[in-house]
């Protein structure tokens, strides 16, 4: 097996990979982000006895 | 009498905390082996088909139940799954959900103690005999033998019995764990992964745009550089996709990576408010993972490897596995890179947060059941996990010869009971509490919708995949694994092991199930949602 240079398939499965693993990351922290702030909740106590 | 109303203090907490748990050791050393072992490129095809199909849906079902089973005042999976599957069956399978956090933290935190141990190392001068400008061959010799004696590979007894550092780094790491779990949800979990997170994806960066910049190192040796480096991990085989072992390789890496089916997600999300969005904070999660997976550590590891060890050199540590690539290898690819002491530092540090932040989410699970099922303070639960853990974890390190006492454990419950776990959760969620249902309680304050296909995805195709990688898993892995149990009194006593926290576990729900009865609790699930 000879050692080989990234070829023109490994770099569309590369940059597609990290695109991907990178746009969707993105995506998602950018979408928590745009959210608004939860209204408070009243914790209630289950496990007094 | 104590009660559980830990919540996280801000949205990010709980993504960043299962983030934090799912990242591990596995993104940077065993995705890159597997893929390079697997098609290469090709092998993202079959990983993402995974990773749509089988990792994502179940996460989300697991999110779901989580935060449900936290509305009922239930943070264990044995009290969240005997709600939701309606009874003693389903709460005493959701005891592997606490089998398995506990279980694997006993080694886990050993295997994070290295990765201390090799930062200090790194931190005062580097691998004691890898000596930069020696033929490669000694390096890797000496590399071995450091890691061998480090990690108590050649002879039982010498961790504890000896040589003190590797148990030094132990203690340290142990109780730093048990400090960050004891400061509870919010000020020890939720705030050290802020911390953690951040600086791990510096970390990766900073190794990553070192690994990218080194060009062709050695004019000797032209085709040793960063393209063919990257050409080894990426060029596709596109042959290996008829083959159905990549297909399997795949989806065992994205379901072990994910944290799915650990018992880790359904603790988390329990402490999630009713209108929490778990949907995206699910898939915020698991893009994470996939981050640092794909992003870095498919491009970090193999890659160096080869720029300077070439193809045999880099076959040879694919085929070493992952603790093989990332404790002997790569010191000796530290050892021939400029400022390879530093860039050593700083990536056995990262491994050493990525190992961290999983291993309090192994410790938190326990430690909420303890408390749930004993009605006892975090205090309390506290001393009784590290009465547990402490002796489980000196067997581990005593028996440490070959790493075979560990790696039974591993074997049995922290591979084979994960399959177990996911399948019994997703039966749980979408044929037991019923796929409508789950749908509308995994839309509760989401902000983005599941596509519709996913109700398919979640009954159908996420079982039948699931049983038929675990049925390929059962058929490579299961003979020869029942053959060395009975043939070796280590695996014996690892087994032994496993059973004692078995019936321990049982035992607490026993307990807790009547404990959650007595303060009127939902514990078969028939009362109507809130």
């Amino acid at each position: 097996m000879q050692p080989e240079p990234l070829n023109v398939y490994g770099w569309i499965f590369m940059i597609g990979s990290l695109t991907f693993v990178w746009g969707l990351t993105i995506w998602c922290f950018a979408k928590v982000l745009s959210l608004p702030a939860p209204p408070p909740e009243e914790v209630k106590e289950f496990h007094s006895a | 009498m104590s009660k559980d109303t830990q919540q996280w203090a801000t949205r990010f907490g709980v993504i960043l905390a299962v983030s934090g748990s799912a990242v591990g050791l596995g993104n940077f050393l065993r995705f890159p082996g597997q893929a390079a072992a697997n098609g290469g490129g090709a092998f993202i095809v079959p990983y993402i088909c995974a990773l749509l199909l089988l990792g994502i849906p179940i996460g989300w079902a697991e999110w779901t139940m989580g935060r449900w089973g936290g509305r009922k005042g239930f943070h264990s999976a044995p009290a969240i799954m005997g709600a939701m599957g309606r009874g003693k069956l389903f709460r005493y399978l959701g005891v592997i959900g606490v089998l398995i956090p506990l279980a694997v933290s006993f080694y886990y935190t050993y295997i994070e103690a290295w990765c201390l141990g090799y930062t200090y190392h790194y931190v005062t001068g580097g691998i004691d005999g890898v000596i930069a400008g020696a033929p490669i061959a000694e390096q890797t010799k000496a590399s071995a033998d450091f890691y061998a004696t480090f990690t108590g590979r050649l002879e039982n007894g010498v961790l504890t019995g000896g040589s003190y550092e590797t148990f030094i780094f132990w203690a340290l790491t142990f109780a730093v764990n048990i400090w960050l779990v004891f400061r509870g949800l919010s000020g020890g979990i939720e705030k050290f992964c802020q911390f953690a997170m951040p600086t791990m994806a510096v970390c990766a960066l900073i190794v990553l745009v070192r690994v990218l910049t080194l060009g062709t190192p050695d004019p000797n040796l032209p085709d040793q550089n960063v393209l063919t480096g990257l050409g080894y991990m990426w060029n596709p085989n596109f042959e290996a996709l008829a083959n159905p072992q990549t297909w399997l390789a795949a989806a065992g890496q994205i379901f072990f990576s994910l944290s799915v089916g650990f018992g880790v997600i359904i603790n988390y999300a329990s402490y999630m408010k009713k209108k929490d969005d778990v949907v995206l904070s699910g898939l915020t999660a698991s893009a994470t993972n996939e981050l640092f997976e794909v992003g870095f550590g498919g491009m970090i590891t193999v890659t160096a490897a080869f720029v300077f060890l070439g193809l045999s050199g880099t076959i040879a540590a694919v085929q070493g596995g992952s603790f093989g690539l990332g404790f002997t290898t790569l010191p000796v690819v530290f050892a021939h890179m400029p400022f390879g002491n530093l860039i050593g530092a700083i990536w056995f540090f990262m491994l050493f947060l990525a190992a961290i932040t999983s291993s309090i989410s192994m410790y938190q699970p326990t430690l909420a059941f303890i408390q749930e099922a004993l009605g006892c303070t975090r205090k309390a639960a506290t001393t009784l996990l590290v009465a547990i853990c402490v002796p489980a974890s000196f067997l581990v390190m005593y028996y440490s010869k070959g790493g075979i006492f560990w790696s039974t454990i591993d074997d049995w419950v922290g591979t084979f009971l994960i399959f177990v776990l996911a399948m019994v959760q997703i039966i749980c969620f979408a044929w037991l509490f019923g796929i409508e249902r789950g749908w509308q309680e995994a839309h509760e304050g989401a902000s983005i919708r599941i596509p519709g296909f996913y109700k398919i995805v979640m009954k159908y195709v996420a079982p039948g995949y699931l049983l038929i990688v675990f049925a390929a898993f059962c058929y490579s892995n299961l003979g020869d694994w029942i053959g060395s149990v009975t043939s070796e009194p280590l695996r014996q006593g690892a087994m032994l092991l496993i059973l004692a926290t078995i019936v321990f576990l049982c035992v607490l729900t026993y307990l807790g199930e009547k404990r959650w009865r007595a303060a009127g609790l939902d514990v078969d699930g028939e009362r109507q949602d809130a």
